[in-house]
């Protein structure tokens, strides 16, 4: 069921605050209007309220700066995974404030998010073409997309039939159905995700007119799932 | 019939088949763009009338010419414009609702940045005047069943394959070039800026049009890409959809936009929207032409998608860099079966004959029985194996001063009669090669004719066939998984 409602407010409160992109958890909090995985999160403002914060996740978690001022976050070095434990997690948090490129930064606080399982890096995205109007995309992470560029293009609204061709025209497509030794990942997760963003009704159709770019990167799709790790909507 | 494929018949029959015709522009001197239409719609045997308008002269080109559009004795269906940009306007916006189309060939308007604002008074004093435009910035309309050209020479017989380019001068080779290689016409439209009507209203008329059983577009800009995607995806591709895309690469789009002042799109973009609605696309002037040839002379079968494919002729080198070439475009040139190879050795061809696939059958085995021995070649292969289609390809210049008999014609003529036996077996493609001799080129222009007289699409070599059979390839295979 979508909650379109919620969606639109979403995007609403970005324009209101002047935001030129969604941030991490808005983005995140958009997918899962639109029925998408994202891994449970809660979103603290400092060291202190970590121990509050764990008790609601499941170990091992990921902590994340959440600033207007800062794109790359990992580059910054606000990205932090793998914790276990409220020390481990409170430590993080202090290091981040401390480091030079985050303390100059407005920070609106630190998202602590339970891992997703291991599986094949995906990336999904979106881009309004100035003819046709909203593309979503697939492609294999990593250096598949960044160096390859293997990656498909489709006319929003897809059908399901539309999405497995996607899937199939990756040079790519081999490693998703389990080439050198590793588990198949489940299609039908990755096909479920490109019909809620890209289909009839979905994401991308919905907010034509504000979506300019979108990237999932990393989708982490595993046999039986998939999850949105990480998520950016640019408005337009 | 829709309702709605009629409605859109009712309101384009007017442009393909005028019966009225005015022609801005002519002089009394003759000589103008206008003088050369007049000229060449009486030469086109047009049996309608004819009404130039001039501000002064009684006559033009021996018609009794009238002051302004309005003034014609009778409505106008097509108003041909070729004055100067700025007068056009006023014009339109006096036309009292006396004309249905205005094709305006006039440059000057929003191809360049100091004519955008003329074209948005050209489209306002349009809707003023009640004509529906065309243009402006191209050269005409090319439309054989209503006797209209704007070509020299254009064929006046009537086919099936309807285009839309916004290139004129493209359209005038896509005219001449095509009906030398075979191409007959439904209909050819340059919509230059197409500042009113566009290639989407023109590709729904052709999508309904009777007549017009393949379309063609030269593009370089698409005005409303939701639009052209939606026809395109509900049309099914039930009849194909030829797109020759200018400005596909950035280079190419920098061309593109100092060429009809539109950006256009993203290549990424046009291979989604090939891949979503079974449009076909091409990257050069002959690939175009080619693949509309197939598709005029060869219908889809989408219950067996062609991949097999047969390779028969005279030459081993050919045959061998066709078979990889093929390969390539995703068609197979696969061995026969036993059943086959044996049936072709009880033949006892002469030494030198390859009858593995592809058969390689020099002058000498190919005048055997003066050319009939094809016919039982081609028999042992239908009759035992079950190739999608068949490319029979004779190296013209092996041919001369070898025989007086018409093997040519014989050849041609076997591979014809064993289609007919299997009806429905196998798509047959014939290349005529030419080292480009003045003899042998007129004998491939000779057996060029002839065979598409029969039906049979011809090609020049090897690899525009194989365009075209993997375009045929492409249309059958998205009906067979998405077709209507």
């Amino acid at each position: 069921m979508i909650d379109t409602v919620n969606a639109s407010a979403l995007i609403a409160r970005a324009r209101v605050e002047k935001r030129a992109a969604l941030d991490e958890l808005a983005g995140k909090r958009l997918l899962a209007a639109y029925g998408v995985a994202v891994p449970e999160s809660v979103m603290i403002s400092g060291a202190e309220e970590v121990a509050r914060a764990l008790k609601a996740l499941t170990a091992p978690v990921a902590v994340k700066v959440m600033s207007p001022d800062i794109l790359h976050k990992s580059d910054a070095g606000g990205v932090k995974v793998g914790l276990r434990t409220a020390v481990e997690v409170q430590d993080a948090v202090r290091a981040m404030m401390a480091s030079p490129g985050i303390g100059a930064a407005r920070v609106d606080g630190f998202l602590i998010e339970e891992m997703a399982p291991p599986g094949q890096e995906i990336v999904v995205g979106g881009v309004r073409d100035p003819q046709f109007g909203p593309l979503v995309m697939v492609g294999l992470g990593g250096v598949f997309v960044e160096v390859l560029a293997d990656v498909a293009f489709r006319i929003c609204p897809v059908t399901r039939l539309d999405a497995e061709e996607m899937l199939a025209e990756l040079r790519g497509a081999a490693v998703l159905k389990g080439a050198r030794g590793r588990k198949a990942v489940s299609l039908d997760a990755i096909i479920d995700v490109l019909l809620k963003v890209g289909g009839e009704g979905g994401l991308l159709i919905n907010h034509a007119a504000d979506i300019k770019e979108a990237d999932i990167n990393p989708l982490i799709v595993s046999e039986s799932g998939a999850v949105a790790v990480d998520a950016r909507f640019v408005l337009a | 019939m829709k309702q709605g494929a009629q409605a859109i018949l009712d309101r384009f029959m007017p442009l393909f088949a005028p019966r009225t015709i005015a022609v801005v522009g002519a002089s009394t001197k003759g000589g103008s763009g206008a003088n050369v239409f007049i000229r060449r719609m009486r030469e086109f045997g047009y049996r309608g009338t004819i009404y130039p308008i001039h501000p002064s002269a009684a006559e033009i080109d021996g018609l009794p010419a009238y002051r302004s559009l309005a003034e014609c004795p009778q409505a106008i269906d097509y108003a041909y414009v070729s004055v100067a940009a700025q007068h056009v306007p006023e014009l339109l916006a006096r036309a009292n609702g006396r004309v249905r189309f205005a094709q305006v060939i006039s440059s000057g308007f929003g191809e360049v940045d100091e004519g955008k604002e003329l074209q948005d008074a050209l489209v306002a004093a349009a809707r003023k005047g009640g004509a529906r435009l065309l243009g402006p910035n191209c050269l005409g309309m090319y439309s054989p069943r209503g006797r209209l050209t704007f070509v020299e020479d254009g064929s006046a017989e009537i086919g099936h394959v309807g285009v839309i380019s916004q290139s004129g001068g493209l359209g005038t080779d896509i005219v001449r070039r095509g009906q030398v290689r075979g191409l007959r016409f439904s209909g050819l439209v340059t919509v230059g800026n197409s500042a009113d009507i566009g290639p989407n209203d023109l590709l729904e008329f052709y999508l309904v049009d009777p007549q017009t059983r393949v379309i063609g577009m030269y593009i370089e800009a698409v005005e409303d890409g939701r639009r052209f995607f939606d026809v395109l995806r509900e049309a099914k591709a039930a009849k194909p959809v030829v797109i020759l895309k200018g400005g596909r690469t950035s280079q190419g789009r920098m061309a593109a936009a100092s060429h009809t002042g539109a950006l256009a799109g993203d290549d990424r973009v046009w291979i989604a929207l090939s891949r979503q609605t079974g449009c076909i696309l091409v990257d050069t002037l002959d690939q175009f032409i080619d693949t509309l040839l197939v598709f005029q002379a060869l219908m889809p079968r989408p219950a067996r998608p062609t991949r097999r494919v047969v390779l028969f002729g005279n030459g081993g080198g050919t045959s061998v860099l066709a078979t990889d070439f093929y390969a390539r475009l995703g068609l197979d040139v696969k061995p026969f079966g036993k059943e086959t190879i044996d049936g072709l050795a009880a033949l006892r061809l002469p030494p030198g004959t390859s009858i593995v696939n592809p058969i390689d059958t020099p002058v000498g085995t190919l005048q055997q029985e003066e050319g009939r021995i094809a016919e039982k070649i081609l028999d042992t292969i239908f009759g035992t194996a079950d190739p999608e289609a068949l490319v029979m390809h004779l190296n013209l210049a092996a041919f001369v001063g070898r025989t007086r008999t018409d093997i040519m014609g014989n050849l041609i003529q076997a591979a014809l009669r064993v289609q007919s036996k299997y009806p429905g077996k196998a798509h047959f493609e014939l290349v005529l090669r030419s080292d480009g001799e003045r003899d042998v080129e007129e004998r491939k222009r000779t057996f060029r004719t002839r065979a598409i007289e029969l039906g049979i699409p011809v090609y020049d070599e090897m690899v525009n066939a194989g365009y075209a059979l993997a375009a045929l390839q492409a249309q059958e295979r998205f009906q067979h998984t998405r077709g209507a």
